[in-house]
């Protein structure tokens, strides 16, 4: 009944429909350009001379040139502080996801005393603002003779990614079904047996995930990073702020969309191969927590 | 009958045992948190205590250490200071704009985006891309892009006639440049969440609902968005969370400037602590800051847990 009716209705109301979801799907496709503009036009920027920088009307004609990169590569030390922060996100988001889901599989499937305001606190503690810490931090790292130590810009990592990575990971373990530990038991397996023989394979997607999620905030993050670092242990994003926020010299766009395009082609081609877990993790980050 | 027999073995062996077994089992269970909890409390636990300490000390800048006792002293010097006041102010208005804004966006791009064609994974790959570019990247293209004189922002509206607009140095269109950059930056990661939420509805309400003869309002309003209420609020959180610690893009982008127009928060103590090196007022100040984070986080929380239970 109801789809002969629907094949009878008049071809004005599908040729509409047709063109919705035209405009729906071109729509889509110009918001997706306008927000690749921006970095396009780094990259475009970056590849250009100086005389090609500071043209008007700005130009999309020009000689493209590697010029620039040659020049800063190794004017701001790039390798080096490349470097820096894979140790610092490596090392900061390896020792988060495993004490935080370890942590996190406690608050979801253990029956602990006060757990639930453990989570509550956890939750909370996501809203310290870091600038709270990144004093302290600087004040009792100076009298330890701890700046500029990766292991220092480590531990302050860890006092997001812990909480960011129990509070997802909490999620989580909390859908899998409950029968799991009950199998692991009568199988003979202690509860740190049941964690890692049986949980944590059957996780391995939301700890893919969660720790992708983790590199990237530990890489792009600046606040520890400026207070606690000046040369030895700096990352990239201290580098950029230099270049970005250099009075003194006055707007160098050849360095900033150079060493921004030479920093960000990892991330990218990183996430775009993670893409699948990426995404899937943000889903579930919403859903699940 | 193997039952009995396991039952009996086991019962035989634990009875001398119970009270060591159930110890081991207490240990493990908390064998789990506490790795965690003394990371924790190490480098937050104690970081915030010494902060509460020196908020209420001079520091020293010889010895970058703590001497003297002051009371309320720094408190009352930043209650007195307009400047904190105004930081305050600025964070609220980025807050109120960028946030919804981003929200809305988001999920309005997210509707477009899912629109069912062999495009779709390729246009959504590439949502990534903004959403992995470090804010203070960010920051700075932006600032190439609004520059007066070079940017290409400036001669495109010029083109339709529009401008020049004095992006950077005017203090209205400074805190709009902060709010359109960090939105530029953050709405692809809601896009991204909001996408496969959207993806996620049950299709048979909608088509329940196109067979009632309702409309795309009705079915927006009605239909939707009670299924999307706990997504919009958990995304909502997240975003909060993060936002509230804004700080990366305003320095690049303005350093908080023209004068302190777009000076949030945390920037403002960031460079009261270690440009004018007052640590034991900004000390303070964070403390101040924290409370009303805190305040307002546990409220969101409350919110969201209320709208998940009526559903």
């Amino acid at each position: 009944m109801s789809t002969t009716a629907a094949r009878r209705r008049p071809s004005a109301y599908r040729r509409r429909n047709a063109f919705l979801r035209q405009l729906r799907i071109w729509s889509g496709v110009a918001t997706c350009v306008l927000f690749l503009l921006p970095i396009a036009w780094m990259v475009l920027t970056s590849l250009k001379q100086q005389r090609d920088i500071f043209t008007t009307p700005p130009t999309l004609f020009f000689t493209p040139t590697l010029e620039t990169y040659i020049n800063y590569l190794f004017n701001y030390d790039l390798p080096a502080r490349m470097l820096n922060t894979v140790i610092v996100a490596g090392g900061a988001s390896f020792i988060s996801i495993v004490v935080g889901s370890m942590a996190g599989y406690a608050l979801a499937r253990i029956k602990l005393r006060g757990a639930t305001t453990i989570g509550v606190i956890i939750l909370l503690s996501r809203g310290v603002p870091p600038i709270a810490l990144a004093v302290p931090m600087f004040l009792v790292a100076r009298a330890m003779g701890l700046l500029d130590h990766h292991i220092t810009l480590i531990l302050a990592y860890c006092t997001f990614l812990i909480p960011y990575v129990m509070w997802l990971m909490r999620g989580f373990f909390k859908a899998l079904p409950d029968e799991l530990e009950e199998a692991a038991k009568i199988d003979g397996c202690s509860r740190f047996g049941a964690f890692f023989r049986i949980i944590v394979p059957i996780s391995l997607p939301g700890l893919l995930s969660t720790l992708i999620f983790s590199i990237i905030l530990a890489w792009e993050e600046l606040l520890f990073a400026l207070v606690l670092t000046n040369r030895a242990a700096s990352t990239v994003p201290v580098v950029i702020s230099g270049i970005a926020g250099d009075t003194v010299n006055g707007a160098n766009w050849g360095a900033l969309t150079a060493v921004g395009t030479m920093t960000v082609i990892p991330v990218v081609i990183f996430a775009l191969l993670v893409q699948k877990w990426l995404i899937q993790g943000l889903a579930d980050g919403a859903t699940k927590g | 009958m193997s039952t009995t027999v396991l039952g009996t073995r086991t019962g035989t062996r634990r009875i001398p045992s119970r009270r060591v077994s159930r110890l081991t089992d207490l240990a493990a269970r908390w064998g789990f948190v506490t790795p965690a909890a003394i990371l924790l409390i190490a480098t937050l636990a104690y970081p915030i205590g010494y902060t509460l300490y020196i908020s209420f000390a001079a520091i020293n800048l010889g010895t970058f250490s703590p001497d003297e006792w002051v009371g309320w002293d720094n408190y009352l010097t930043v209650f007195e200071d307009d400047r904190f006041w105004d930081s305050l102010w600025v964070t609220f208005v980025y807050l109120v704009f960028a946030l919804p804004l981003q929200m809305f966006l988001g999920f309005l791009s997210a509707f477009l985006i899912n629109a069912d064609w062999k495009g779709r994974g390729v246009v959504r790959a590439a949502f990534i891309i903004p959403m992995v570019i470090a804010p203070v990247i960010a920051g700075g293209i932006w600032r190439m892009l609004l520059d007066p004189l070079w940017g290409i922002a400036n001669y495109l509206l010029g083109i339709v006639g529009l401008g020049p607009i004095e992006w950077l140095a005017d203090p209205f269109w400074a805190m709009f440049t902060i709010i359109l950059i960090d939105t530029w930056r953050w709405t692809p990661f809601i896009t991204l969440i909001a996408s496969a939420a959207l993806l996620s509805l049950p299709r048979d309400v909608f088509e329940a609902a196109a067979i009632d003869g309702a409309n795309w309002w009705t079915t927006l309003w009605r239909v939707a968005m009670p299924l999307l209420v706990p997504v919009i609020a958990a995304t909502f959180v997240v975003r909060w969370l993060g936002a509230v610690k804004m700080f990366d893009i305003a320095l690049a982008a303005t350093h908080g400037g023209p004068g302190r127009a777009t000076s949030v928060v945390n920037l403002f103590i960031y460079e009261e602590a270690f440009r004018s090196l007052k640590f034991a007022e900004s000390a303070a100040m964070s403390l101040i800051v924290l409370v009303i984070t805190m305040v307002l986080t546990a409220i969101f929380l409350r919110g969201t847990r209320m709208l998940e239970e009526r559903n």
